[in-house]
């Protein structure tokens, strides 16, 4: 049986979704990921954010079978 | 000897006191090599937003991540200028106007290296470590911080 991923969502995207970590039943790319999440949180449609499939940010559709966590993240604003 | 680097922590929680600055700038004086160091300190600014003056940011970080790409940027500095020492150093948690939130330090034998590596490492940051800014306004509603 796959394993649950976990969805980490940082800044102003965990505000739009009210939280930061969601556990999902395996999902195969991050596209199909996507599609859920905007399904299920509709606020993130307009949103500008990327995603790191295990700390690492993929720039398109990705595998994400066997990974372990994914990570929505909107732009960077440290310093 | 060459030394191998692992990733450090660079989180502070809340701001970056003046006195951890200097006893910083004060821990060099014993590497005698040094000829230059330059500093960057960040500074939270009173912003005047449309439903509000910023009085404050809350920092948040993915820190694992912001951790491993922090120690990749250290690395590539590192191997591109020829610096004795360097030190990044960001708050977490709530910063207030006036009070300090970022402080890199690097140090070399010249000053061209120093200064050069200290102003490539303050703008990789801001662009590449996956750290947000909540900049808490006089009227209780926040704005998330964008960086120019």
């Amino acid at each position: 049986m796959a394993e649950k991923l976990i969805i980490k969502a940082f800044g102003m995207v965990a505000e739009e979704i009210g939280q930061s970590e969601i556990w999902l039943d395996s999902v195969s790319n991050t596209q199909e990921l996507l599609a859920i999440l905007k399904e299920r949180y509709p606020g993130l449609e307009g949103m500008k954010f990327s995603l790191a499939v295990d700390k690492e940010l993929v720039s398109e559709n990705q595998k994400i079978d066997g990974a372990r966590e994914v990570a929505l993240l909107p732009p960077f604003s440290g310093g | 000897m060459d030394k191998v680097r692992t990733p450090k922590n660079i989180f502070v929680q809340g701001a970056i006191s003046p006195e951890k600055i200097a006893t910083s700038i004060a821990n060099h004086s014993t590497k005698t090599e040094i000829g230059g160091h330059s500093i960057f300190l960040g500074q939270v600014r009173a912003d005047q937003k449309e439903k509000g003056e910023v009085v404050a940011i809350e920092y948040t970080a993915y820190e694992e991540m912001a951790l491993q790409k922090a120690f990749e940027i250290r690395e590539a500095v590192f191997a591109k200028y020829p610096l004795t020492c360097m030190h990044i150093y960001h708050s977490f948690g709530e910063v207030k106007v006036g009070e300090i939130c970022l402080f890199v330090f690097t140090s070399s034998k010249h000053r061209k290296a120093a200064i050069e590596a200290c102003s490539e490492l303050v703008e990789r940051i801001k662009a590449e470590l996956p750290v947000w800014g909540k900049e808490i306004l006089d009227s209780e509603e926040h704005v998330w911080k964008k960086n120019s």
